[in-house]
């Protein structure tokens, strides 16, 4: 469960000027319920799926995921959060491109000094899911976008969070690759997670897979 | 239960250096040339002041010379008799010594004179009489002259030239040993006879006179009733010597000095330059690590760890080429700021002298402040909003 009540969050450019990117959000997705958040570029979807992964704290307001107050997180218990209960998919992947594909993937179990039997594991779980066995030793810079794309993918699953965020994820693929991650939309949402998408691209809209879709206009909901 | 040290991290880190190869490559060579300079220093200082401590220690308390016109001229042996009656005194030496220089190597041999019967100044002027065979001329030389003889072809003889320019052969009848490698280096033992001959020096005269004194306490005071006695002389104390070793020292570490601030400077510019920012490319990786749950601990061991590899690495291969560089290239170029007169003094050996408080001074002036500049940047981005670093 998410839950967004009365969020504001500026921001500061330049150091003087302040914008105002959301205005007074509320919010509420339930655990398995998959969510399109549309808008124009600007509208504030970013920001909002920042604020649910804890990657920023809003200016008022609180986010609630599953009964935690992540808005109060002190910082390391937001990581522990991210680490743990949130799967991450960047608009532009943000992948760490000299690393390889396996490297990438594993990225977020580093830190948990886990036996290298369970990081295969989990590994191979994902590699095998999202079809990228392959090309687990490649270089990620030498992938395609969509391959690019499933990596991130992979990497925002390894630890099998219950919730996933995607931010713009079809806006650097074509249709047929588009297609395909809303086929993986459909596996994750098969096995019960609860997904926020964020984007303008009319593929999205009246998807039958779509419990609901939230349209953001200059920071508010519409 | 996993045990505490993750190797993960580790292996990332070094896989972030390997990424950066280049840039890493660089900044571990300079390093470790700076902790290479820093080293060197610092090995060379102390192994000359070990030898100039030896040397100065190894002194008599007094040394008494003739002054004419403010330069050194030999003094009449009778002198001995008189300074031998003087309260306090325990013995008193007339020195037969001076320089030889070989024209053929362009360096300076120091000739020392022993008689037989003699009780000798120094211990290893014991070893040397030994040595010797009073029988004929022969002498004993440090392993420095030995080197230069064996270069020239003289390997059981040596033909001084004398003032007058007639030859005088003497034997090479073994190796002498001082007590300190700076003393010992250069110099020939042999009878005063011989000395005298090779320097043409009357039998009543004495390059200069040592004199022992029972009660270290009375050395000033026995130094001014020679003073009084003798007015025309030059009487040097130990502490005197002391003095004039450190100036010359303390004269010539000031290019040390320079040397090691030049050192120094250019490691604070890197570690300013490293400690001022990271690159658009690092922060980002930093923001990518926080948004898919790394702490800020977990970013900063990571972080740590690169810093330690490059500064340990850089610190470990700086000692090494410098202790290779002083003890077995025996530090050319820097040594001879120091030993001076190169143009005319044998080379001689450093003495290995490694205390762990120099080691220790290096490391702590190498790494824990490359880590810190490898931390505080990164810790920078990373207590920053995740969001805010990789938007």
């Amino acid at each position: 469960m998410i839950e967004l009540k009365e969020i504001i969050k500026e921001y500061q450019v330049n150091g003087i000027d302040t914008v105002m990117a959301l205005r007074g959000i509320n919010l509420y997705v339930r655990s398995g319920e998959l969510v399109v958040l549309k808008g124009a570029s600007g509208s504030g979807k970013s920001t909002i799926l920042s604020l649910i992964a804890a990657l920023s704290k809003p200016t008022s307001g609180e986010v609630i995921v599953n009964g935690d107050r992540i808005s109060k997180l002190p910082d390391n218990f937001a990581s522990d959060f991210r680490r743990h209960s949130i799967g991450f998919v960047f608009q532009k992947y943000n992948l760490i491109p000299t690393l390889s594909v396996k490297e990438n993937i594993i990225l977020p179990l580093v830190p948990m000094n886990l036996e290298t039997r369970d990081i295969e594991d989990k590994l191979s779980r994902v590699l095998k899911m999202f079809h990228i066995e392959h090309k687990e030793n490649q270089l990620v810079k030498n992938l395609s976008g969509g391959e690019q794309q499933r990596v991130a993918i992979a990497r925002a699953n390894i630890n099998n969070p219950q919730i996933i965020l995607a931010d713009e994820p079809t806006a650097n693929l074509d249709e047929k690759l588009s297609l395909h991650f809303i086929d993986i939309l459909k596996e994750l949402k098969a096995e019960g997670k609860t997904i926020v998408v964020a984007t303008h691209d009319p593929l999205f809209f009246g998807l039958n897979i779509v419990d609901r879709e939230i349209e953001i206009y200059q920071g508010s909901i519409v | 239960m996993r045990n505490k040290i993750n190797l993960y991290v580790i292996e990332y880190a070094i896989n972030s250096l390997l990424r950066q190869k280049y840039k890493t490559f660089f900044v571990t060579f300079i390093l470790s040339i700076l902790v290479f300079l820093l080293s060197s220093l610092f090995f060379i200082t102390n192994s000359i002041k070990y030898e100039l401590k030896s040397t100065v220690d190894s002194l008599p308390e007094i040394t008494v010379q003739k002054i004419k016109a403010g330069r050194h001229y030999d003094i009449d042996i009778s002198v001995l008799d008189e300074i031998l009656q003087i309260t306090g005194v325990e013995s008193a030496v007339a020195r037969v010594w001076g320089y030889y220089y070989f024209e053929n190597a362009g360096v300076n041999f120091s000739i020392v004179g022993l008689d037989e019967y003699e009780e000798q100044y120094k211990n290893s002027f014991v070893e040397a009489v030994k040595g010797l065979d009073f029988s004929k001329p022969s002498m004993v030389v440090g392993e420095g002259v030995k080197k230069i003889m064996d270069k020239n072809y003289y390997r059981e003889y040596f033909n001084f030239i004398k003032p007058d320019g007639t030859l005088k052969r003497v034997d090479i009848g073994g190796l002498f040993k001082g007590e300190t490698e700076l003393e010992s280096n250069d110099v020939i033992v042999m009878s005063k006879e011989s000395v005298r001959e090779i320097f043409d020096m009357e039998e009543s005269k004495a390059t200069d006179i040592v004199v022992r004194v029972a009660n270290f306490n009375e050395v000033a005071k026995v130094a001014s009733k020679i003073k009084l006695l003798y007015p025309d002389s030059r009487v040097i104390t130990k502490d005197d010597l002391k003095i004039s070793y450190q100036n010359i020292f303390d004269y010539k570490s000031g290019l040390f000095l320079a040397l090691f601030v030049v050192s120094l400077f250019t490691f604070f510019i890197i570690v300013y330059d490293k400690a001022s920012g990271l690159s658009s490319e690092q922060k980002r990786e930093i923001g990518i690590l926080k948004a898919i749950g790394w702490r800020v601990n977990d970013v900063l061991r990571e972080k740590f760890y690169e810093g330690f590899i490059v500064s340990f690495f850089s610190y470990m291969m700086g000692i090494i080429l410098a202790l290779a560089f002083v003890y077995i290239l025996k530090a050319p170029l820097l040594q001879n700021i120091f030993t001076g007169y190169s143009q005319l003094k044998t080379s001689f050996n450093l003495p290995f002298v490694l205390d762990v408080q120099t080691l220790a001074l290096i490391f702590f002036l190498s790494v824990p402040i490359y880590i810190a500049a490898t931390i505080i940047p990164s810790w920078r981005s990373a207590t920053l909003e995740a969001d805010e670093v990789i938007r």
